[in-house]
């Protein structure tokens, strides 16, 4: 969940082209392997490995239990006949179409309020963020189940504008709305990030736009859009990639079911029932792996679609 | 937090150290496995699910075990129901279960035929104070993989305050369908909707099984087949199909907004149908002043189709290495009767009868005693363990009965995904 700012070419770091000797450079990267070594053992033990072994039981039909049996692409084939597969996927799609535009636009717009000098804005802008520290968090998801619950705090607030609908958690059509208020309430780690994308553009281009007599709405078109275009790509590829990762809200929130009526059966929750309620490991890595794919696939995309919308400042352009 | 690539990374480390225990696993392997003295003890793992107050219960029969056996100590550790067969899972893919656990009928063939429990027909635990039709529940193809600890039975619960307030009689339990469903509807009207009948009982897996026994059905065909048809199955839920969206049955969204919580345990309705042990439980949650128990409707007045269930049963991981002092705490904790007195009636009434004769009942626990008495003439032989992946189908009927009443399924629609798993499950265990 770190995202590390490193995102326009600008801030690049340059590398010093001081000349050295060749065999000083062999000494240098023998030391830079040293110490990387804890993190690729790592890597490799806890990581690539189990990559690969769940790639393989993604063929087999595997109860945990007896050893696994090779059924080639069986799992990947009965998935599209699964309802309840078809089902997770409808949920967990609808969550991310929905959930991450909003999420990254109440980041953005918060981060606007924000980038102004004032007093105490320290402050606020880390009471801001500290939702997202805590928001993954077991105690949110029971927090926010019980807010959203028959006669809790939301129920009631509703209630005193007329608005009658009950608790949402037992509501099959209210609680994607909940779950997608909950990330958006979540919108810290992509703000810090605008916000430092704000501060690198240059004030005087809002000066010279002034002059000529440009308004909030145009300052913000054609000069704040583009010039953060490549946080926007940044923090959009991220957010996409941890919606379809959510799970521990979902686990919580429904019991660990999925219900009220499968409203609330995400992929990954979905997964992990096959693998350790059904005891269908092979199902479940198949569907890890399809997961993966799609995910990069989609990230292919954004990546491609990227080149017409993002700019680069010290682009020809 | 758990996100999917910790996931995978888990399921992968599970595996590479199963293989690796694999590995080293085997030897040293005397009967009795090793043996402990006083000054140099074994220590056992044990693992069970329930609430404090079962971990309380469970920590003082534990140290009873080990004050009268100074040559084994007891590690105990517990989790809730949900939770506890998640991590049996893993445990048994990376072969390290407890040497003893608490088990459940649900997952006995998923782990005795998959040979994770260890035969206890080849270490001793004293059986002999046991009813012989009890038995047989604990046993797959000969051999026995769990000892029950207690029985528990289907009932109708009921708070006779609740009723008398409504002004409405208390049920004697010789009623048919049509009779309570009656019932049920009364409470509805009476209270104006304050209080709901019951939750829907065609939802509860257990309840199905008992009225497919009333019509002479066995759920599942000794060669691991479903032993009723969809026919059946649309029939049963056809029973509630004119109270669903009535006063007389609770709306599918209380149910989940109450839960963990249970409807009755929340005073929101009048009856419950549900197993006989949960009396504890549902009292300290509703904070009733008194519950009580009748049998559960029948069209056969001369068939209840009722049996007396082992409620939880004792078993052994096949890897133990210490049978000798596994077996000696799972004889201790069946046949005791100090350990009846710290139970009660919380884990189900005893099975064995040294235990059960070994207990004082009182107040409640003899309620839920008197009631098992009363229904002795109907009682039927126990059914067979369920089928391997029962949990699954069980988890399934309780899901589709769930979608059936937001309205999501039709009851046609219900039995076919209902079957369509089942099934594709009979033939994935096949």
């Amino acid at each position: 969940m770190t995202q590390s700012p490193t995102l326009s070419r600008r801030s690049a770091p340059s590398a010093s082209p001081l000349p050295r000797k060749s065999r000083q450079r062999g000494a240098d990267a023998r030391a830079g392997y040293t110490f990387l070594l804890p993190w690729l053992l790592g890597f490799i033990a806890l990581t690539l490995g189990p990559m690969i072994s769940s790639l393989y039981l993604s063929f087999t039909n595997y109860n945990l239990f007896d050893p696994p049996k090779w059924i080639g692409l069986d799992n990947y084939t009965t998935m599209f006949q699964d309802e309840r597969f078809l089902q997770s996927v409808g949920v967990t799609v609808g969550y991310v179409v929905f959930g991450t535009p909003l999420k990254l636009a109440a980041a953005l717009a918060v981060a606007m309020l924000l980038n102004s000098a004032r007093k105490g804005q320290g402050f606020y802008r880390s009471a801001f963020y500290a939702p997202s520290l805590i928001g993954a968090s077991v105690s949110i998801a029971i927090v926010w189940k019980a807010m959203f619950g028959d006669s809790g705090p939301v129920d009631q607030g509703l209630s005193l504008f007329g608005i009658n609908i009950g608790g949402w958690v037992g509501n099959p059509s209210m609680t994607m709305p909940m779950f997608i208020l909950l990330t958006v309430w979540q919108f810290g780690a992509p703000m810090v990030i605008f916000l430092a994308g704000l501060k690198q553009i240059p004030a005087d281009l809002y000066e010279a736009a002034s002059m000529d007599g440009a308004g909030p709405v145009r300052k913000f078109f054609n000069i704040t859009w583009p010039m953060l275009s490549p946080v926007v790509f940044f923090n959009l590829l991220m957010e996409t990639i941890h919606a379809f990762q959510i799970f521990s809200s979902a686990y919580i929130i429904s019991n660990g079911e999925g219900g009220p009526a499968g409203s609330t059966l995400f992929y990954t929750l979905y997964l992990y029932l096959r693998g350790f309620s059904d005891f269908r490991m092979g199902y479940a890595s198949a569907m890890a792996w399809l997961l993966l794919i799609v995910v990069g696939i989609l990230t292919l995309v954004i990546f491609k679609t990227s080149k017409g919308w993002v700019h680069y400042s010290g682009d020809a352009k | 937090m758990i996100n999917r690539r910790n996931f995978l990374t888990t399921v992968a480390v599970g595996t590479a150290s199963a293989a690796a225990l694999a590995a080293c696993g085997t030897g040293g392997g005397t009967s009795a496995g090793e043996t402990g003295s006083a000054e140099n003890p074994v220590t056992i793992n044990y693992t069970w699910w329930g609430n404090d107050d079962r971990a309380e219960r469970t920590r003082k029969a534990i140290a009873l075990f080990e004050s009268k056996n100074p040559d084994i100590k007891v590690n105990g550790n517990f989790t809730d129901f949900a939770g506890y067969w998640q991590k049996r899972a893993t445990e048994a893919a990376g072969g390290g279960l407890p040497d003893v656990m608490q088990w459940d009928l649900s997952y006995l063939r998923d782990y005795g035929q998959r040979n994770q429990l260890l035969d206890l027909g080849t270490v001793k635990i004293n059986t002999d104070a046991f009813d012989k039709s009890l038995l047989p529940s604990g046993q797959i193809r000969g051999k026995t993989y769990g000892i029950p600890t207690s029985t528990n039975a289907f009932a109708v619960y009921y708070d006779p305050a609740k009723l008398a307030t409504l002004g409405i009689a208390e049920p004697t339990g010789k009623w048919t369908y049509k009779e309570f469903n009656d019932f049920l509807t009364e409470v509805g009207t009476k209270s104006k909707s304050a209080i709901f009948g019951s939750t829907d009982y065609t939802g509860v897996w257990w309840m199905f099984n008992i009225w497919l026994r009333q019509n002479n059905i066995e759920a599942f065909t000794e060669d691991g087949k479903l032993g009723f048809t969809k026919d059946d199955m649309k029939k049963w839920w056809n029973q509630t199909a004119g109270l669903r969206g009535t006063p007389a049955i609770i709306t599918e969204e209380r149910v989940t907004q109450l839960a963990p919580k249970s409807p009755f345990g929340s005073n929101v309705t009048a009856t419950e149908v549900t197993w006989d042990n949960f009396m504890a439980g549902y009292l300290a949650d509703s904070g009733a002043k008194e519950l009580k128990l009748v049998p559960v409707p029948s069209d056969d007045p001369d068939n209840l189709g009722l049996f007396l269930k082992p409620s939880m049963l004792m078993v052994a991981s096949a890897k133990t290495k210490f049978k000798d002092a596994a077996a000696r705490f799972i004889d201790f904790m069946v046949n005791d009767p100090e350990v009846g007195q710290i139970f009660k009636t919380s884990r189900g009434v005893p099975a064995s009868k040294t235990q059960r004769d070994g207990t004082t009942f009182e107040g409640t626990d003899k309620l839920v005693v008197d009631y098992e008495k009363s229904i002795e003439q109907y009682l039927k032989e126990a059914p067979e363990p369920p089928i391997v992946g029962f949990g699954t189908l069980e988890a399934s009927f309780k899901r589709v009965s769930s979608d059936l009443n937001y309205g999501k399924l039709t009851i046609d629609g219900a039995a076919d995904a209902w079957f369509k798993e089942a099934e594709d499950l009979i033939k994935q265990n096949a």
